[in-house]
C-alpha cells in the first residue's frame, strides 16, 4: 500500500512543478488503478492540463477529474465588518 | 465607511486574459479600494505580470497588491513589481498606501509574507544554513509589517498579506503544512498595531473567516474561497 502513497506524492509534485500546470491547490489520491483530482483552477484549459500531465506521469491509472473552475463574477452582496 | 473589495490567488497568465475584466469594470459599484492578496501570476513572468497589469489597468478605484510565491517563481519579483506598477497598480513590500473616501481615511501595509509555523508547532532559526534563512525571512518580513502598520496614522488599518497570519484560515488544509502556508510572527505584527483587518490569501482550501489572538478580524480572500472575482467587505474607522 505504501507504493500508493509514492506515487500520490509523486503526481502530486508532477502537477505542482510541471510548468503546464504549476498546480499546487490540486489534490491527488490514488486508490487502485484510480487516480482521484480534486480542488479548483482558474479556467477549463488548466483542469484538462492536469490530466495531460498525470497521463504522461502515470499512462496506467484511470483519471477521475473532480477539480472545478472556479467562479469569476460579481460578488453577491458584502460581509459587513462594521 | 469603506468599501474594500479583496481577491488573492487568481493565477493570471496570456489564456485567462480579460477572463476577470466584465466584474472588474463594475468594482466602482461595489467598493472604494481593491486589494491583491499575491500569486497574482502562474509562473512569476514578466509576460504573465503584463497580463495582471492590463487586467487591473484603469479601474475606478485604487488597487494595492502583494506579491505572493507564484510571482517569485521567475525570481524576477522587481521585474514584475515594475510591470505592475507602471500600470498603475500600487504594490507594497513593507511599505504603506493611504486612501480617504467620505472623510475617512484607510491605510494599508503590505509584504508577501512567508511561512514558519503557528505558535508552538513552528520552526526555529536553528541549526542548518537552510533553516535559520527559511525562519530569518520571515522574522524579517514580520518587522517589517509591523513597522510599515505602525507608520499608518489613518482611521482604518488593514495589513495585506500572502501568506496567513493565523491558523484559523486554514481549517481546510492538511495541518502538516500549515508551517508552509502562514507565520504567527505575522499575526503577532497584527496584534501589536492596532489593525482593523487582516487580508491573505495562498491556502485554496482553508476558510474565509478566521481572528488573531489579540482579536483581529482575518479573511482568507483566495479566488477558491470566495468563488468570485472579488469579495466586499464594508469597514468603520474606531476615532
Amino acid at each position: 500500500m505504501s507504493s500508493e502513497q509514492y506515487l500520490a506524492a509523486n503526481l502530486r509534485r508532477a502537477v505542482a512543478e510541471d510548468p503546464r500546470t504549476a498546480e499546487l491547490g490540486v489534490r491527488v489520491t490514488v486508490r487502485g488503478d484510480h487516480v482521484m483530482l480534486s480542488g479548483d483552477v482558474a479556467c477549463a484549459e488548466r483542469r484538462a492540463a492536469l490530466e495531460e500531465v498525470l497521463h504522461e506521469t502515470a499512462p496506467e491509472l484511470t483519471i477521475y477529474n473532480d477539480v472545478r473552475v472556479t467562479p469569476a463574477g460579481e460578488p453577491e452582496g458584502e460581509e459587513d465588518l462594521r | 465607511m469603506i468599501r474594500v473589495a479583496a481577491v488573492g490567488d487568481i493565477h493570471l497568465g496570456e489564456d485567462m486574459r480579460g477572463h476577470l475584466r466584465p466584474a472588474l469594470e463594475k468594482v466602482g459599484e461595489h467598493a472604494d479600494i481593491l486589494l491583491l492578496a499575491g500569486d497574482l501570476t502562474r509562473h512569476g513572468t514578466v509576460v504573465e505580470a503584463e497580463v495582471v497589469a492590463d487586467e487591473f489597468a484603469d479601474l475606478p478605484v485604487p488597487v494595492v497588491a502583494v506579491l505572493g510565491n507564484h510571482d517569485h517563481q521567475d525570481d524576477k519579483p522587481l521585474e514584475v513589481t515594475k510591470t505592475l506598477q507602471d500600470k498603475g497598480i500600487h504594490v507594497l513590500e513593507g511599505t504603506t498606501f493611504t486612501h480617504r473616501v467620505n472623510g475617512c481615511s484607510i491605510g494599508i501595509a503590505g509584504v508577501k509574507g512567508f511561512g514558519g509555523g503557528f505558535a508552538g508547532k513552528c520552526g526555529s532559526a536553528f541549526g542548518e544554513r537552510e533553516m535559520k534563512a527559511f525562519i530569518q525571512h520571515t522574522c524579517d518580513i514580520a518587522e517589517t509589517l509591523e513597522q510599515a502598520l505602525s507608520e499608518l496614522d489613518t482611521d482604518i488599518k488593514v495589513a495585506l498579506t500572502h501568506y496567513a497570519p493565523v491558523p484559523d484560515t486554514l481549517r481546510g488544509e492538511p495541518p502538516e503544512i500549515y508551517p508552509f502556508l502562514g507565520s504567527y510572527l505575522l499575526g503577532e505584527a497584527i496584534d501589536s498595531t492596532g489593525t482593523h483587518l487582516a487580508v491573505h490569501g495562498h491556502a485554496h482550501f482553508g476558510t474565509e473567516q478566521g481572528l488573531t489572538p489579540g482579536g483581529v478580524r482575518v479573511r482568507n480572500v483566495a479566488q477558491p474561497i470566495i468563488r468570485s472575482a472579488y469579495t466586499v467587505y464594508v469597514l468603520e474607522g474606531s476615532s
